[in-house]
């Protein structure tokens, strides 16, 4: 007995040895996705481009030599669920970066994230998450440890009213044009509202009284004879593209037809295709080239794909390729730390902030030349607008404008 | 053995009115009652962080467990409305800590008296609707609450949710798994005391005769209006201290939380657990919080790199659920806590059974 004991613990030892020797070498990192949920829509695109991002770094020499050990949780886009996931992860895998999804989660998650400093790339490009400092007077909240890669919703909103002014004044409309803003209420639709409505104000717009539908796909009939009668022009749809597709239709059905524009999120491929018709000549922002385009990263974008689909046949929407950037910008960071001393939070932090127009290597073209600093969390501020057309089924992404937010102070964390 | 066997009673011998009133049916019971909270109390130096959490889990859901029981179990009413009590108890405790700096030691028990008094409100209703009627009016309270919620901002903080302090005393913060379990545990021991306490008096024996036969209690002279919204408020009580602890120990409160999902999951609680049963609350909070678990350990040990088995796990995870409620009805529609008594008496008469 007592040799069987002894032979137990020595196993155990060994094995114990064995799990510390791997794990040193090991990047751990968090993955919370939504492939479930409302917006998992987007979710599925932005989540695959994401895990496949991290399979091809660890299949092509890691970062330094070492592996990323990532753990994909889907929450449904349930805000408890992902502070639940969040506090499981930092008492078993101890993730020194997570790569994240929504608004509510996020914004929720800051505090945590903060405190325990864990780098957090979401998803969500709320306004509410630019501000490290909180030094500007309209933050809510300090995020000194939140990222996310592209433009922030309040500044795609900004970008794209700005285009509308232009467009306004090209089409020779008359007076001031009417703006309203579209979504559901929740956290991530709402981030822009106040920040956008404003800016519009600024800009001559007449702003109209908000309307809200449903983050879930459904009938909008109501909201659609509101926003008719309201004789809006610009339609900002703050939704994810599911439910903007539901929107689209049921507007075409009343006959209200403002010129409808997206939030980065709000619309892609696969809702030119569902829409068809009744969405042509929506303003999209993309945050990226679609994948049929010959951007020089794109080769490394398809390498990438290759990952989850061998035969590469597949066609990636505009959200794989976002959620690819955003694991890029975050290796990169990784390989600073590492030279500098240790892959940990605040390292990654402020390797982040070091960053001044950065671009990953390979992915020229696909990723937006990005800059944090210390002061500052909004990446890029500059919106590329395009509208599409359905074309029958070969569907069309016609480049608009590329506008340059500027970098207001009084901007940052709203 | 033998000693256990002399202590153990092969039949319920009850001479005096006192020995029938005592909260544990046998000394037996109540040494292991007693024993598995001493138990308990060492758990967070033993557990890790993973099985503590599950622990804590359980606490707060089985006392709202134990207060929706007391309304559907004890009383014989109805509430799909339970999930947005939890919730209220929730923003309550987080809110009033956050305006008015009363620390959450108070504000726990204060979050409770608040939701205590809206499901006063909600339960008006049940004084004159029963069955299917009063189904669909807590549903409708369920759906009142939860867009209130996402709307009442100076309360809630809308859509984006609040942030909740964590719990302190005397300077210290509950903050980890390990410390925060001692006040869960502190809730659970209080408030199951009071639930089965409650049984005891006068009004729990009056819930008792609501629901067996209404027209004989109020024969009897029991206020069916009085005990039937009675019983809305003391569920909801216990409902708010749950919500409370879960708020507290989140750190994050969104109205997001509180669907009639959660609410249905409470109901399937009670079912599994056995209707009108103190012990079988509980039961059924640890079935329903260690399924999903269980599901998720089994889904990795089969293959944690087939994807397509990992993307489903959030299905497979709310299936079981379902399932484990639709097996409950047909094959013990009593709950676990009747199976228990089964395999007691089992034990008790053996080898003798008949």
């Amino acid at each position: 007995m007592r040799r069987l004991l002894l032979c137990g613990t020595a196993a155990l030892a060994i094995f114990g040895m064995s799990t510390m020797a791997i794990a040193a070498d090991k990047i751990p990192v968090g993955h919370l996705a939504c492939y479930t949920g409302p917006t998992s829509d987007v979710g599925i695109p932005y989540g695959n481009g994401v895990a496949d991002a991290m399979n091809f770094i660890n299949a092509n020499g890691g970062v330094n030599g070492k592996q990323l050990e990532y753990e994909t949780v889907d929450y449904s886009y349930k805000a408890p669920q992902a502070i639940a996931t969040y506090k499981k992860w930092m008492s078993g895998l101890e993730p020194v970066a997570i790569q994240g999804w929504g608004t509510a989660d996020t914004e929720a998650l800051v505090k945590f994230i903060a405190k325990d400093e864990v780098p957090y790339f979401s998803a969500s490009y709320s306004g509410h998450l630019t501000d490290p400092t909180g030094k500007s007077p309209k933050t809510k909240a300090p995020a000194p440890y939140n990222f996310f890669y592209g433009a922030s919703y309040s500044d795609t909103c900004r970008g794209l009213v700005q285009w509308a002014a232009d467009d306004w004044k090209a089409k020779g409309g008359k007076g001031a044009p009417k703006f309203i803003h579209m979504g559901a209420n929740h956290p991530y639709p709402n981030a822009p509202k106040e920040a956008c409505a404003e800016y519009a104000k600024e800009l001559g717009f007449q702003v109209l009284q908000p309307i809200v539908y449903d983050l879930k796909p459904g009938d909008a009939k109501a909201q659609c004879l509101t926003l008719k009668d309201s004789g809006a022009d610009y339609a900002y749809m703050g939704n994810t593209a599911g439910s903007n597709i539901s929107l689209l239709n049921s507007c075409q059905t009343v006959g209200a037809n403002p010129q409808f524009m997206a939030n980065v999120w709000g619309w892609d491929e696969n809702s030119i295709m569902a829409a068809r018709e009744s969405g042509d000549g929506v303003a999209v922002p993309l945050g990226s080239p679609s994948w049929k385009a010959d951007a020089p990263g794109m080769k490394t974008i398809r390498a990438i794909s290759k990952m989850s689909d061998p035969s590469g046949g597949k066609y990636r929407n505009l959200h794989y390729m976002r959620g690819a950037c955003a694991v890029f910008f975050m290796k990169d960071a990784m390989e600073i730390a590492d030279k500098k001393g240790a892959i940990t939070g605040s390292n990654i932090k402020a390797a982040m902030e070091t960053m001044t127009n950065h671009v990953p290597a390979g992915l020229e073209g696909v990723c937006k030349p990005s800059t944090w600093t210390g002061e500052d969390h909004r990446g890029t501020t500059e919106v590329s607008v395009y509208t599409t057309s359905f074309n029958g089924g070969d569907f069309k992404f016609n480049e608009q404008a590329t506008v340059t937010v500027p970098r207001r102070p009084d901007w940052l964390g709203w | 053995m033998a000693s256990a066997h002399s202590r153990m009673r092969c039949g319920e011998f009850r001479t005096t009115y006192q020995a029938d009133m005592t909260i544990f049916p046998t000394p037996l019971a109540r040494r292991t009652a007693v024993g598995s909270v001493l138990l308990l109390l060492a758990a967070p130096a033993v557990l890790d962080s993973y099985l503590l959490n599950l622990l804590i889990q359980i606490g707060y859901y089985g006392i709202a467990a134990l207060g929706l029981n007391i309304v559907v179990g004890f009383t014989g009413q109805i509430s799909l409305g339970h999930a947005a009590f939890f919730g209220f108890g929730a923003f309550a405790s987080a809110w009033l800590n956050g305006t008015t700096g009363i620390p959450v030691f108070f504000t726990i028990p204060l979050a409770g008296a608040m939701t205590m008094a809206v499901g006063l409100i909600v339960g008006i209703p049940a004084g004159r609707i029963k069955g299917l009627y009063l189904a669909i009016a807590t549903l409708a309270s369920q759906y009142i609450l939860e867009d209130f919620f996402a709307r009442a901002e100076w309360f809630t903080g809308g859509s984006a949710g609040a942030m909740a302090n964590p719990f302190t005393l005397f300077g210290y913060e509950f903050f980890t798994d390990q410390t925060y379990f001692y006040v869960v545990l502190f809730y659970v021991v209080v408030m199951y005391l009071g639930g089965a306490n409650l049984m005891r008096t006068r009004d729990g024996r009056a819930f008792v005769a609501v629901r067996d036969h209404y027209l004989s209690a109020e024969i009897m002279g029991i206020n069916l209006t009085k005990y039937r919204i009675l019983s809305f408020g003391i569920s909801s009580f216990y409902a708010g201290v749950g919500g409370a602890l879960f708020g507290h120990y989140l750190g994050f409160v969104s109205a997001e939380g509180f669907t009639l999902l959660l609410s249905i999951q409470f109901i399937g609680m009670v079912i599994i657990g056995g209707l009108g049963s103190v012990m079988g609350a509980m039961m059924g909070t640890v079935f329903m919080v260690l399924l999903p678990e269980v599901m998720e350990f089994g889904v990795h040990l089969v293959g944690s790199n087939n994807t397509a088995l990992t993307q489903a796990l959030a299905y497979i995870k709310e299936m079981a659920i379902g399932l484990a409620i639709i097996l409950f009805l047909i094959f013990e529609p009593d709950g676990l806590a009747h199976r228990w008594r089964m395999i007691k008496n089992y034990w008790k008469l053996y080898p003798f059974s008949y």
